[in-house]
């Protein structure tokens, strides 16, 4: 029981009273700057769409950082006609303007579709910029790595060295006593032996006993280590179906594909899902795509998409391509055997399966890639043996229903299919062996 | 009774030999490989004592336990920057050009992740393009050339070869040290007035003539000597004397209805055969215009097995033949008679020379000798018919074949003489292939700078001062113009694998230019299209699309009209000079597989079965079967029957090799293939050229014939006079085609005459196979053997719910357009990753092609011809057992049937084999447990047992697929099987896979064509067509519907899903 709620037991009214006065705390702040809060926001979301593929509010990147823009432009010339549109804005002749342009390798500032007021609304907000806490994203706890299951066994040893520390103190004083008795009879004191000794002395009086333990303790002995064996490698037992390999670059699934944080479609990075059979893990090169101008990660900072810049040879300093590139080594999650042919066009293109039916909530809760399903036959071809095939308005599939219906044969096999009400994989071919086998 | 003729597959099988069919009783003549462990004598003797034994035991289980608890963990490595028009998984096909001085076609390059792994014909483009298929047409050679991109002994870079060294001691070096040293060698060369030559094979490309003249202009005594390692000078110098070109022509056989072929094998190894093939197969269609073939020749050759009429004649009368011929033409046509021809032959001669008459202009006649005086001969009549112009074209002539063997024989007479200074070689081996190679390697002793742009330290490149490894082709951009006109492009489809570099920029950087090969082509292109194209606008787009197209076609020039005029009489004392007799004659030609010998280093061709006697993995001798029985030499090869040495000896050269029997030789000649016996002096030519041979030896496979090979008359002669003395030793030989027999029934091939065919009666060619049943079915009132039902309508099992329900793949064969090349097993091999296995397990029956091509000869004897003759039907069956001088041959491509009433599916214990309701006969490899019942219990004996792992060193010599070079050739998307499985053609199941998948993603159905096997891709003739027999409008089902269309042993009721059409002859029997 924490201690929180066990204050709360014995003290039910205080609690309340000590929480109303800290929300109170923090909320007047807010109350107060709601306008610029606002204000704040709407220039944070217009600098994303029209900005931040060449700009920082706080840092140079392929454009000087926004912050104190306004303030270098005081007096120099007109800030809103050259953001609006810079090349125009060029030839007015302005000194500043062309100062700026030389100064940034003439990279062309492509024009922006914004209102004076939007452009009021970015400045302001680089101007306030505060970067994003770590950690705290939209205002939620980062799902933290699961803690490890058997975290209570080391203070169990410590309990049993206690327990053993305590026995072996007290034969000690057992044995005083003895001999003191012993002693007290005018016998002579039991004769000095080691532990050793008396084990095996033990032992040989007490023989069934020890034969059992003994016995007990070479099968438990067994049982762990046949145990550790099924869970070594990733093709069979009960670790598979979670297989989950330390990766070279702690890539977060939940943090690109989540609904709730960044929601990028899994396509866009696993591209060729839809093509071939390969989904493909995304090349560096895609990666830059974003990661060119987010060169700070809300959970590892830049440790972690460093890793990216040194794969493509990025240097974020000068902000260019050094052409020292050294492939990322990931680890494979999903081994199929080699006899087995699975093509993800096949299930994304044409079956139409979400990503997540054979991948688990991979964009929810895997902040570390996984095996989620078995991925062995009977899963599959369970499946296919229950799954409806999505013929609607498919062209190939109109084909195939009109030779069903072109033959007697062909209606017997139609009304065979048809018994539980759909067409299943199975009955289009899903079964067969050289479907996957070839 | 559709055919009364006889079908046999070798003369054991002909005479019924009892040894011969013993052995054949047997799917596996081999006992199990125990045995031959069990009975090693040397096993008995072992010193390998309980406790050692168990001591291994011990530490075997230990180290395996062991190696087991470590987890295996898959990298994963994606691109960095992925190129954007790759997707892994996804294939790449790229259009380009194949051509090595012997070949030429437009090619596609499949490649996945940039990988080339298979090969086929540019569909699109190109003078191999069929355009009634839309296929591209390629032989075997072609398609296997993939597979020497990765081979091992490819230099990795340039070499310099210690002259001074007795041993040739070859260091690396660098590309900067060899360019100083030979532009160094050049200069000097060039001072002291030597000459410097480059020796080439025939070079077709503009882009590298350019860069010769940019050599000539820098060093004043460049010279260039082109020559063919198969000789066309006799030919090229006989249109000199006969229209003044001196050029090989063009033919067009889709205009000839008469194709008459002097000795040419023009379907395998003479003239363009990639462009002859399928004009050639086109007109062989019985329902369209059916040409006539007539073939005169020595041996049996792949176009006299496929020749209407055949007339087997000694290289001596060929002459006479020809002059025959001519006169015979010229009293129809009103030419000049030159007297003296050949009474013998009269009646085949006149029969051909009548049909060319009737076809004036329409037809061809095509001879393969090198001697120019006969090839006068034949320009005489070719142009009395009046086929200049209609079915040969002087004008948009042939560019191949340009070499000059005079200028040959001077140039290894000016090296023994030291006037050469410098030498580069480039595409041939003439140290190898030369008649006098003795005195090329002299001379090259003498030549103070010598350079060979071989990718191999060959035979000759070995003798060189310098190796300068030229990419392989795939690797290379070239441009070529195989014909006057048309124009081809070659764009590489993987980066160069090793630091070799294209020996025309090497020429380049000699003449002081650092240009990039591919600019110089592209810049030369461009200037050179500017002119001729009108596509002066864009010249980078005109150049792409030239790219992807692979081909490049200016505008037709019309066939300008040949004027014969040579001195007719001098030519036919020149022809019949050439004509030497002896005890025997002997011919020598080029297979099928290996050609001129420049890839006898590829597996896959070593291990394709020549098409006429089966044989792998060597050279032999052919001779008539009439002397191999005269002489008391082995008839019947098999495993255990070895065939039998004898030498060969023309004049002081001589070369010992087995004897095979081989039906339709003329008696008295022998036949002995080029291209064997490379590397024999140890020379690293490549995986392949050399293994070890059944006495544990390592030996170059075959031995090398070019030496029989004479310079005479301006031009290299490949015939000659012979002794042959009999050895007494004995050799084995790897032939396919003793085993795997179709039990001897006489369902298998069928065969008729055109005329036949034409009446329409398809009881008389085709009749359906009945069984006779116990109920009036005919309605006479009487049940007896006329009342009888079809096949099909017995039923043991349960039917398979394929007809007319979603897909039923089939195949289609039609035995009138397959010429037995071969194309297709060596397609099947490069998309199945098929083993080689080597000689040794071919011998024991373990080949493991999926896809054979069966040959079948037949006797002349028929029921109606005895009847004639009066003979009794005993007599006249003995009769058909008689091997015939001139026996007609049927190729039979034979893969798996797909039986929808599978026998080999009902006794897999393990149901390891299965039937799709797309009428496949499946393979699951992983469910298989090896019991071989399947193989047992095939009709057709078309599953084949992995025996071995075959990728392992132990089979490291001849399978290309087990070292990390090697397996880049293999086709991801296809198991590669393990020892103990049975496998058997899937009927390319991945493409089908594929195929289908393509038209769900784009929502339409499967379009007929979509999807092609390996087999029918590779095709150029049309012979195997693939397709949905539930298709309604597919090609496939019109066959299979076809009067021609029957099924191999339709009696025993297993519903095959291949079918074959009829052969058709075009020959005058009315019967059959």
């Amino acid at each position: 029981m924490s201690l929180v709620a066990r204050f709360s037991q014995h003290f039910p009214g205080l609690i309340h009273v000590f929480l109303a006065l800290f929300l109170i705390a923090i909320q007047a702040p807010a109350l107060a700057q709601a306008a610029d809060q606002e204000l704040y926001a709407t220039g944070e979301k217009l600098f994303k769409q029209n900005c931040a593929s060449c700009h920082k509010p706080d840092k140079d990147m392929t454009g000087p950082a926004i912050q104190g823009a306004r303030a270098r432009w005081e007096g120099q010339g007109d800030i809103y006609a050259w953001i609006k549109n810079s090349q125009g804005y060029l030839k007015t002749g302005n000194a500043y303007a062309t100062k700026l342009f030389e100064a940034w390798n003439k990279s062309v500032m492509t024009p922006a579709a914004v209102t004076e007021e939007e452009i009021d609304a970015i400045l302001y907000f680089a101007d306030n910029y505060m970067p994003p806490v770590a950690v705290v994203v939209n205002g939620k706890e980062p799902p933290t790595p699961p803690s490890d299951a058997g975290a209570s066994w080391p203070w169990l040893i410590v309990l049993a060295l206690l327990f053993l520390v305590v026995a072996i103190s007290l034969s000690g004083v057992r044995r005083g006593l003895a001999n003191a008795v012993r002693e007290a009879d005018g016998r002579t004191p039991l004769p000095e032996r080691s532990m050793g000794e008396n084990l095996r002395a033990w032992a040989w009086n007490n023989k069934i006993f020890a034969t059992l333990i003994g016995l007990f303790v070479v099968v438990w002995l067994l049982i762990q280590g046949w145990n550790a064996l099924w869970v070594v490698g990733v093709y069979g037992g009960d670790e598979v179906e979670n297989y989950r390999p330390e990766q070279p670059i702690a890539f977060d699934h939940t943090l690109h594909a989540g609904q709730d944080n960044l929601a990028i479609n899994c396509q866009y990075c696993h591209s060729s899902a839809e093509k071939s059979k390969h989904a493909g893990i995304p090349s560096a090169n895609v990666c830059m795509n974003c990661h060119k101008a987010v060169d700070t990660g809300t959970l590892t900072g830049t440790t972690e998409i460093a890793k990216i810049y040194k794969a493509i040879g990025w240097d974020p300093e000068n902000q260019q391509y050094t052409g020292e590139e050294e492939p990322i080594r990931w680890v494979k999650v999903h081994n199929l055997p080699d006899h087995a042919y699975f093509s993800h066009a096949q299930h994304v293109a044409v079956g139409k399966l979400e990503c997540q039916e054979c991948h688990g909530p991979i964009d929810t809760e895997m902040t570390v890639a996984e095996q989620w399903a078995p991925l062995t036959m009977g899963w599959c071809i369970e499946c296919h043996g229950d799954r409806a095939v999505d013929m609607a308005g498919n062209g190939y599939y109109d084909e195939v229903m009109a030779r069903l219906q072109e033959t007697d044969l062909g209606h017997r096999e139609l009304k065979q299919y048809l018994e539980d009400g759909k067409i299943t994989v199975k009955e289009l071919g899903g079964w067969e062996c050289a479907k996957c086998h070839y | 009774m559709s055919s009364t003729k006889r079908y046999w597959k070798d003369l054991g099988d002909l005479h019924q030999d009892p040894e011969a069919i013993k052995g054949r009783e047997h799917e596996f003549p081999q006992e199990t490989a125990i045995d031959q462990v069990l009975g090693d004598p040397s096993f008995g003797g072992a010193s390998t004592g309980r406790r050692d034994f168990l001591k291994f035991l011990g530490f075997s289980v230990g180290a395996a336990t062991l190696a087991a608890c470590e987890t295996p963990v898959v990298k994963s490595i994606p691109y960095v920057n992925k190129p954007e028009d790759i997707t892994p998984g996804v294939a790449n096909w790229y259009a380009s050009t194949y051509y090595d001085g012997e070949d030429f076609a437009s090619i596609l390059v499949k490649t996945r992740e940039g990988r080339p792994i298979h090969i086929k014909g540019n569909p699109r483009f190109g003078l191999n393009r069929n355009p009634s298929l839309d296929k591209g047409s390629i032989n075997a050679r072609i398609n296997s050339s993939v597979l020497s991109l990765y081979d091992g002994a490819r230099l990795k870079g340039p070499i310099k070869v210690d002259q001074a060294d007795s041993a040739k001691a070859q260091m690396e070096m660098s590309w900067d040290d060899a360019d100083t040293a030979i532009s160094n060698g050049l200069a000097s060369a060039a001072a002291a007035g030597k000459r410097i030559v480059l020796l080439t094979n025939t070079i077709i490309s503009p882009s590298i003539l350019s860069a010769v003249a940019d050599l000539k202009a820098k060093y004043a005594t460049v010279e260039h000597v082109q020559y063919d390692t198969i000789s066309y000078s006799g030919i090229t110098n006989a249109n000199l004397r006969s229209f003044g070109k001196r050029v090989m022509p063009s033919y067009d056989l889709t205009r000839a209805d008469v194709v008459v072929s002097i000795d040419a094998d023009f379907l395998s190894s003479w003239g363009c055969t990639t462009e002859l093939t399928w004009q050639y197969a086109m007109r062989r269609n019985p329902d369209g215009a059916m040409n006539r073939h007539f073939q005169f020749e020595t041996r049996m050759s792949l176009s006299g097995a496929n020749a209407d009429e055949r007339t087997a004649i000694k290289p001596s009368e060929l002459p006479l033949a020809v002059i025959a011929l001519h006169d015979r033409i010229a009293q129809g046509t009103g030419g000049i008679s030159l007297g003296g021809g050949n009474a013998d032959l009269d009646a085949a001669v006149a029969k051909a020379a009548d049909a060319l008459i009737a076809a004036r202009g329409r037809s061809v006649v095509l001879c393969g000798s090198n001697d120019e005086g006969l090839q006068v001969l034949v320009n005489s009549i070719n142009s009395m018919l009046g086929n200049y112009g209609s079915t040969i074209d002087l004008g948009r002539h042939s560019t191949l074949h340009q070499g000059d063997d005079a200028a040959v024989a001077k140039l290894v007479q000016d090296m023994n003489g030291g006037g050469v200074g410098a030498l580069l070689i480039a595409g041939v081996n003439p140290a190898y292939s030369l008649p006098n190679a003795d005195a090329f390697r002299t001379g090259l002793q003498k030549v103070a700078l010598s350079v060979s742009f071989s990718g191999y330290a060959d035979e000759t490149a070995s003798l060189c001062s310098w190796i300068c490894p030229d990419h392989h082709y795939l690797e290379s951009w070239n441009d070529f113009m195989p014909k006057a006109g048309h124009y081809a492009l070659a764009q590489p489809a993987i980066r160069p694998l090793f630091a070799t570099r294209q020996w025309p920029e090497s020429l380049l950087r000699w003449t002081g230019s650092y240009s990039n090969w591919h600019n110089y082509v592209k810049g030369n292109w461009q200037r050179g299209m500017a002119g001729v194209d009108g596509q002066g606008g864009d010249m980078e787009l005109a150049w792409s699309h030239a790219v992807h197209n692979g081909v490049h076609d200016v505008a037709a020039t019309p066939g300008e009209a040949a004027f014969f005029n040579a001195d007719l009489a001098a030519a036919a004392t020149l022809a019949k000079r050439s004509a030497t007799a002896g005890d025997y004659e002997l011919v020598l030609y080029t297979t099928e597989a290996i050609g001129n010998g420049q890839h006898a280093n590829n597996p896959w061709l070593q291990e394709m079965p020549d098409p006429l006697t089966k044989i792998t993995w060597d050279n032999y001798v052919c001779m008539s079967p009439l002397d191999v029985e005269d002489l008391g030499l082995n008839m019947y090869l098999g495993e255990q029957a070895p065939a039998s040495l004898v030498t060969v000896t023309v004049g002081e050269r001589s070369i010992t090799l087995p004897v095979v029997p081989s039906p339709g030789q003329k008696s008295g000649t022998l036949a002995i293939a080029l291209g064997y016996g490379r590397g024999a002096n140890g020379e690293k030519v490549g995986l392949a050229a050399c293994v070890t041979d059944h006495d544990g030896k390592w030996n170059s496979v075959g031995r090398n014939a070019y030496p029989l090979t004479s310079f005479s008359g301006g031009s290299v002669r490949y015939s000659a006079a012979a002794s042959l003395s009999v050895d007494g030793g004995t050799y084995p030989l790897a032939i396919t085609q003793t085993h795997l027999t179709h039990m001897d029934r006489h369902s298998v091939v069928r065969e008729t005459s055109l005329g036949v065919y034409k009446a329409g009666d398809k009881k008389a060619f085709n009749p359906a196979h009945t069984l006779a049943v116990h109920e009036d079915v005919n309605g006479d009132g009487v049940i007896d053997a006329r009342d009888r039902k079809p096949v099909r309508e017995f039923d043991l099992w349960e039917e398979h719910p394929v007809e007319g329900v979603g897909h039923r793949w089939g195949l289609s064969i039609d035995l009138n357009g397959c010429i037995g090349c071969g194309a297709c097993i060596t397609a099947c091999n490069s998309e199945n990753n098929i083993s080689v296995v080597g000689k040794d397990e071919v011998r024991r029956s373990r080949e493991m092609h999926w896809l054979r091509v069966d040959r079948y000869f037949s006797s002349d004897m028929t029921h109606a011809k005895g009847k004639e003759e009066g003979m009794g039907k005993i007599g006249r069956y003995l009769e058909m057992e008689v091997p015939s001088q001139t026996p007609k041959v049927v190729f039979m491509p034979v893969m798996c049937q797909h039986c929808n009433h599978a026998p080999c599916e009902t006794v897999c214990p393990v149901a390891a084999t299965t039937h799709s309701n797309e009428g496949l006969n499946q393979m699951a490899y992983n469910r298989c447990i090896g019991t071989r019942y399947c193989a047992n219990n095939c009709p057709y004996k078309v599953r084949r047992f992995n025996w071995f792992n075959y990728v392992s060193p132990k089979f490291g010599e001849v399978n290309p697929a087990w070292d990390d070079l090697g397996r880049m050739v293999l086709n991801p998307d296809v198991t590669v099987r393990a020892r103990g499985v049975i496998e058997k053609c899937s009927m390319c199941v991945q493409s089908i896979q594929a195929g289908k998948l393509e038209a769900k993603k784009a929502g339409r159905p499967v379009r007929d064509g979509d999807i092609e096997t390996a087999c029918s891709a590779a095709c150029g003739t049309g012979a195997i067509v693939f397709g949905d027999l539930n298709d309604k409008g597919s090609s496939i089902r019109s066959k299979a519907s076809s009067d021609r269309s029957y099924y191999m042993l339709e009696e025993i009721g297993v519903q095959p899903n291949v079918n074959y059409l009829v052969k058709v002859r075009n020959t005058e029997e009315t019967t059959v």
